[in-house]
């Protein structure tokens, strides 16, 4: 499909999340619900990967891309971060550590559960 | 003359491009995380707009043009889901438990240190999603009122940690197999962490891949529900 049909397929469905979150009563983000509509859309097969290949593979290559300008907004906040700058680099550090010690841990009780399951 | 040259987006657009281009540059010569892309390329802009005194403003006329992309390129995770959605369904319980138990301890854990080291509020809340991918992360910020740079920092922070440590922490908590694994990446540092988890192995790399989209919408709702 042409590039600028690919386009307005990928911009026709940010929208339409945006429009969802606009209607639901409470806050949501809108690309996570656009998220969805393309699974749903996928799922069924009204869209195929083709319809969308060259646009998706073009954002999914180059995503890091998008963030440089959010990424230079910290100029504004540096004057409130400074002072607290080492606080905030050991909350981040650290929480690595129990992000990856708990997700494997109940990963690894799932696993258990469901082979005993199928075990038996 | 130098008003006229900043404040068209095209400057703005054009230095995040030589920016990004040189970062992938240094990446592939060195293929070290810490040359992550992203951030010798923000890196970049902030010592092009210090260095010639631009304000800040000004670059984001082409800014803000980038960041329009950034819910696109949101949505276009669902197609990794969808690629995976075998992997998904052979490990359905054990992704999801390792997901959700990953993120709920992390926003017990970054909201308990931040009270218990006196953070203010708006901070805490901008490194809340630290652990989920950076378009998500952005959307939670703004959404509870955060501060978005803080959140890229702590995205990225969080990333390049979780990128240098994944070995050591596969180690040091004596992770044996490769979907435990592979979930724990995914969770703790999101795509720069999951480019460290297809060197590891090949599944580990793709439960890690699924895992840090599912990781992103789980801290997305949980977020929401506890702190707007």
């Amino acid at each position: 499909m042409s590039i600028l049909n690919q386009i307005a397929i990928i911009f026709g469905i940010s929208l339409l999340g945006e429009i969802a979150a606009y209607i639901l009563p409470f806050t949501f983000p809108s690309q996570i619900i656009a998220l969805i509509i393309l699974f749903v859309l996928l799922m069924t097969g009204v869209l195929k990967i083709e319809h969308i290949k060259e646009k998706s593979d073009f954002l999914l290559k180059n995503m890091a891309f998008f963030f440089i300008p959010a990424g230079v907004g910290i100029l504004d906040e540096v004057k409130e971060i400074w002072p607290v700058f080492w606080k905030l680099i050991f909350i981040m550090v650290s929480g690595n550590f129990v992000a990856f010690f708990f997700s494997a841990l109940f990963c690894t009780l799932a696993m258990k559960l469901t082979g005993r399951r199928e075990s038996r | 003359m130098k008003e006229v040259i900043t404040s068209s987006p095209f400057f703005g657009i054009t230095i995040s491009i030589i920016g990004y281009a040189l970062g992938n540059a240094l990446y592939k010569r060195t293929k070290k995380a810490i040359c992550n892309p992203l951030l010798v390329a923000i890196a970049f802009v902030i010592l092009v707009v210090l260095l010639f005194d631009i304000p800040v403003a000004n670059y984001q006329n082409g800014g803000k043009l980038i960041s329009m992309f950034l819910s696109p390129a949101t949505v276009v995770l669902a197609i990794t889901i969808y690629r995976e959605r075998n992997t998904i369904r052979k490990n359905a319980l054990a992704i999801i438990m390792g997901t959700l138990g990953g993120s709920i301890a992390s926003i017990i854990y970054i909201w308990g240190l931040s009270r218990i080291l006196s953070l203010d509020e708006t901070m805490a809340l901008s490194i809340i999603p630290k652990g989920i991918t950076t378009p998500m992360a952005l959307s939670v910020s703004k959404a509870l009122g955060g501060m978005e740079g803080l959140t890229m920092l702590s995205v990225l922070v969080t990333g390049i940690f979780g990128n240098i440590s994944a070995e050591m922490m596969i180690k040091l908590f004596r992770v044996k197999s490769a979907i435990p694994r592979g979930v724990a990446i995914g969770t703790s540092s999101h795509v720069v962490g999951t480019s460290k988890a297809m060197e590891i192995g090949e599944e580990e790399g793709s439960i890690s891949g699924v895992s840090l989209i599912l990781t992103g919408i789980i801290t997305t709702i949980l977020s929401l529900i506890i702190f707007s």
